[in-house]
């Protein structure tokens, strides 16, 4: 470093900063140590292997990144499937495949960054600088953070979903049971009077199966898999028409009755929580009375200890006292100096 | 929601016309001119079903925008005429009811019918128009409509709740505020008193 003159207030490192470079480059070119205007030959190897491992780390991390770039892409992508989701065409198999795919990625991404945080440590063991461990340790520690915010979407993301499911199944549930406030399905009035076994099929099923497909349509739901199963061998067997017929308004109501006994077990379990709450409500209104307890004897102390004070004000008898004390004082002081 | 006919018919042996034994039919909301030709279509159609249902079956038929379910039932067949919407399970608990107060009410004299009778059955009528609301007829119907409606109303109950337990913490807050600034203030009025009262 050479100070110019005496008012500059620059260093001039160019000769500093042509020997760096000159040795980096020979460091990466070729294999030869180099020996710079200020390192050794060792440094320059260290240097060297340190520059290797670092670009190592460098090019590991960038993967890990891309890849959790993607699979955040792919979590928005299922973000917005789960979101469209409707009753009638449910995308279910695009959603588990992405579901399992993404959960995958997410592992393997997670092995990838312990991985290399511990490629790291082991590097951070050998002499090198600070600041390369510490951005090191950050970068490790950034790529760990994306990673949680992922598998955090993701979490969100399959929870909004089971409660999308779940709303569809109460949708379904209602409709399948009252069948009464549906829009009467256009295909079932083209059927003529003949088609008496079709009708009778597609009179069981929920009122909006599509009617051109009624006998293929199944619906995820298990109950309506078991009606339109024995539907469907009927529709192809036309003799024993009657008896699933039969079955059907025998499973139907075995369906309707499950259905009120599984309604009374939700008010069973919503009254035991009503219970729960309100219990521990009455814990929290004891301890408003507690506290209005305590105010109400901290106040009342208050009120006579100022009650006192106010007493000792009012009659102040000793205070008449000491004033003229005071002044007898003074006087004598007076009088002491001019006599 | 609609039940637009009850009959009751006696199946003949051996493919003969049925013969009713009872019918009740609510046409009102037929014009004036059409409503003897719906009448007839009515029987018609009636002893059609009736003659294709096989004892001891339901069924149920789809024409036009009726739905046409029958109950079959040793010989004694009952029908009824549905709109859409009427829900399967009820129209057929339904059909159960009629027969059964049929079968009370006439016993076997039924059997020995031969000609299509025209005296109407007071019991018919009225059902006809006391089940016109599925619920009516189908007792689980009104069950799980009952137990909904309860659902609902503890579920408005737990969110009261909820908000009640909200404004009970914010009155502990409050109220253990109010204790401490108490216990500062008695503290405060007793170091008054104490410490000045050699002035």
């Amino acid at each position: 470093m050479k100070a110019k003159a005496v008012q500059s207030s620059f260093r001039d490192r160019t000769q500093e900063f042509l020997s760096v470079s000159e040795r980096l480059r020979k460091s990466i070119t070729s294999g030869t140590s180099q020996n710079g205007p200020s390192s050794s030959s060792s440094r320059a190897e260290e240097k060297r292997s340190v520059v290797a491992h670092q670009s190592e780390f460098n090019r590991r991390a960038s993967k890990i990144g891309f890849g959790i770039h993607q699979t955040s892409q792919k979590l928005s992508k299922l973000a917005k499937l789960a979101k469209r989701t409707s009753v009638f065409d449910d995308p279910t198999m695009e959603i588990q495949e992405l579901t399992a795919v993404i959960k995958q990625d997410i592992t393997a991404l997670n092995f990838a960054v312990v991985d290399l945080q511990l490629f790291c440590n082991s590097k951070n063991e050998g002499g090198v600088s600070s600041d390369t461990s510490s951005h090191s340790t950050t970068v490790v520690d950034d790529l760990k953070n994306r990673l949680m915010s992922a598998t955090k979407e993701f979490k969100d993301v399959l929870t909004m979903r089971t409660e999308n499911l779940k709303v569809h199944e109460n949708r379904r549930q209602l409709f399948s049971s009252t069948a009464s406030k549906d829009s009467p399905n256009p295909f079932i009035r083209q059927r003529p009077l003949a088609a008496k076994s079709a009708a009778g099929a597609s009179n069981n099923l929920p009122q909006w199966a599509n009617g051109s497909a009624s006998s293929s349509q199944l619906f995820p739901r298990k109950q309506v898999d078991a009606e339109s199963q024995p539907f469907l061998q009927q529709q192809q067997q036309h003799q024993q028409q009657m008896v699933p017929l039969q079955d059907s308004y025998m499973q139907s109501r075995a369906e309707a009755l499950q259905n009120v006994e599984s309604t009374i077990h939700e008010l069973g379990t919503i009254f035991n929580q009503l219970a729960t709450l309100v219990s521990q409500q009455g814990e929290i209104a004891i301890r408003i009375d507690e506290n209005m307890d305590d105010t109400l004897s901290n106040v009342e102390g208050a009120q006579g200890a100022l009650l006192k004070y106010l007493n000792s004000i009012s009659s102040n008898r000793w205070l008449m006292m000491k004033i003229f004390f005071v002044l007898i004082f003074f006087l004598m002081v007076f009088l002491f100096f001019v006599a | 929601m609609k039940i637009t006919a009850l009959l009751v018919l006696k199946c003949m042996p051996e493919g003969a016309d049925p013969i009713i034994l009872a019918n009740a039919c609510d046409v009102s909301h037929f014009g004036f001119f059409q409503r003897s030709s719906v009448r007839e279509f009515i029987v018609f159609v009636s002893r059609t079903v009736a003659k294709r249902t096989p004892p001891g079956q339901r069924q149920s038929v789809q024409h036009e925008e009726y739905k046409v379910h029958s109950y079959n039932r040793n010989g004694l067949c009952v029908i009824g005429f549905m709109d859409d919407h009427y829900p399967v399970r009820s129209a057929f608990s339904l059909l159960n009811q009629v027969i059964d107060e049929y079968q009370k009410n006439f016993r076997e004299s039924w059997r020995t019918a031969q000609a299509d009778s025209t005296e109407p059955w007071p019991y018919l009528d009225n059902a006809l128009t006391k089940y016109q609301d599925p619920a009516e007829a189908d007792k689980l119907l009104k069950i799980q409509r009952e137990l909904d409606e309860t659902k609902i109303i503890l579920h408005q109950t737990i969110d009261s709740v909820l908000a009640r337990g909200e404004k009970l913490d914010s009155l502990v807050e409050k109220s253990s505020d109010l204790s401490a600034a108490s216990q500062m203030f008695y503290s405060q009025a007793k170091k008054t008193n104490q410490c000045c009262s050699i002035l």
